[in-house]
């Protein structure tokens, strides 16, 4: 899968958040992408899922298959915040979203990489920050994609944590398309991303 | 000091018995049947009652016509809420109905129930009356209260409706359903009941209350109101407990707070 982007524009009211943003990617690449606070990072990712709409320019999505019955690119998301349903488990939440992929011994096993076994069967809004973070991670891991858009995934993560997550990502990631903001320099090394900078 | 848990229901079990001692010591010194009777002839009228085949025949003809009238009222509320969630043409075209339904007197929609469909099926219409809006205006105000995050986080997993309803909507709705019913069961008695003592349908508790009435029998209708507040209260708890056993995870957040402000 190949994504081109050409003169993309967003502006909310008087503030432009992106101008004339250029942007090509591929599938089997992690890409990170780097800019201050206010830079459009959000924004570029709400528009690459169809969640915003642009004010101009063109997002072209082309699949190595180009018979007109292609499906539209399917996403998986790490939000700036958790979105998980509180009141539910990591491992339900991670099976609401896989479906029949997975069986639960399986999200189970996939959690537990990430998770204590002990903070699986208890309700999300119990869990620490870092382990809801984990769990959304998890989530956008396990379910099925064709492109991963995470935006700023390692909040609240401590160093050895992040270090873990990250290999966990590089492993599960092979082969798709991965574009992961992040406010950190040594992350892009450490995934062996192509740094993008807005 | 916190009191223990156990200071509670011998609280609540005294507070109880100082209200019936205020109620005996009114009725002394009123010392009339007809106006005011104690507790005590309360009791012995309803010890009265319940071994007659009619006591039986009237509770169970009154909770059946008011529970028919609250369920089906619960569903058409729960069906109008949700399609008026998702169309909000539907939503306005409902607005002026249910303003209206809200509003009116009690008495009137008896009145004209009357006219309409008699008095054997008054109690059945009365409480479906009064809580469809009760229960249409949870509906609403519970799916509006879902999160949009949430919603946009369903929509870029293709979460589908079915899962979505379940993980999403329904641990938004419950509470206000919950609510809502806790208002609407007492208010089908209440309006229910009341139909029945203009109506007078046969073999009801609205009838017995009307007879207490003409035969001056306060002892009686002191019985009565308490059987009201019995089998509504044993309607509302097994009704509420239906629902709640569908918040289990409902449960499972409070259980969340709890943990978190500890």
């Amino acid at each position: 899968m190949k994504l081109t982007v050409r003169n993309l524009r967003k502006a909310f009211g008087d503030l432009r958040v992106l101008d004339d943003f250029h942007l090509d990617m591929e599938s089997g690449r992690i890409y990170c992408l780097m800019g201050p606070s206010g830079a459009g990072k959000t924004t570029l990712m709400r528009l690459l899922m169809g969640l915003e709409n642009a004010d101009g320019g063109t997002i072209l999505w082309e699949r190595a298959d180009q018979s007109p019955a292609a499906p539209a690119p399917r996403f998986s998301a790490v939000f700036q915040e958790d979105r998980l349903c509180e009141a539910y488990t990591p491992v339900e939440n991670v099976m609401m979203v896989t479906g029949r992929l997975l069986s639960e011994a399986q999200v189970r096993a996939e959690l537990a990489r990430l998770l204590p076994e002990e903070s699986l069967s208890r309700p999300a809004a119990t869990l620490s920050g870092g382990m809801k973070r984990r769990t959304a991670i998890c989530r956008a891991l396990l379910a099925p994609y064709d492109v991963l858009l995470m935006d700023e995934p390692f909040t609240g993560l401590d160093d050895g944590t992040r270090q873990t997550v990250i290999a966990y990502i590089r492993e599960k990631t092979a082969g798709r398309m991965v574009l992961i903001s992040t406010h950190q320099e040594e992350d892009v090394a450490l995934l062996g991303a192509e740094l993008i900078t807005l | 000091m916190k009191p223990s848990a156990r200071t509670f229901p011998m609280r609540r079990l005294l507070i109880i018995l100082f209200w019936i001692l205020v109620w005996q010591l009114a009725a002394w010194l009123i010392h009339n049947n007809i106006i005011l009777v104690g507790p005590a002839e309360a009791g012995l009228a309803l010890l009265r009652l319940v071994p007659t085949k009619e006591f039986w025949l009237s509770v169970a003809h009154s909770f059946a016509k008011i529970s028919l009238g609250f369920v089906l009222a619960f569903a058409c509320g729960l069906a109008l809420g949700s399609a008026a969630y998702r169309f909000s043409f539907l939503r306005e075209l409902l607005a002026p109905l249910f303003s209206l339904l809200k509003s009116i007197p009690v008495a009137s929609f008896v009145i004209l129930a009357l006219i309409w469909t008699g008095s054997q099926n008054l109690a059945v219409l009365i409480a479906f009356l009064v809580v469809l809006p009760m229960i249409y205006v949870n509906t609403l105000a519970g799916l509006k209260s879902t999160d949009p995050k949430l919603l946009e986080m369903a929509q870029v997993f293709r979460i589908p409706a079915l899962k979505r309803f379940r993980y999403i909507y329904l641990p938004a709705l419950l509470p206000y359903l919950i609510s809502g019913c806790r208002v609407a069961l007492g208010m089908s008695w209440k309006s229910g009941v009341a139909a029945e003592v203009i109506g007078i349908p046969d073999t009801s508790i609205g009838e017995r209350l009307y007879m207490s009435k003409i035969y001056l029998d306060t002892a009686n209708l002191f019985a009565w109101t308490f059987v009201v507040i019995v089998v509504s209260a044993l309607f509302e708890r097994i009704f509420l407990a239906l629902l709640s056993s569908l918040q289990r995870k409902g449960g499972v957040s409070r259980e969340a707070d709890r943990s978190q402000s500890a």
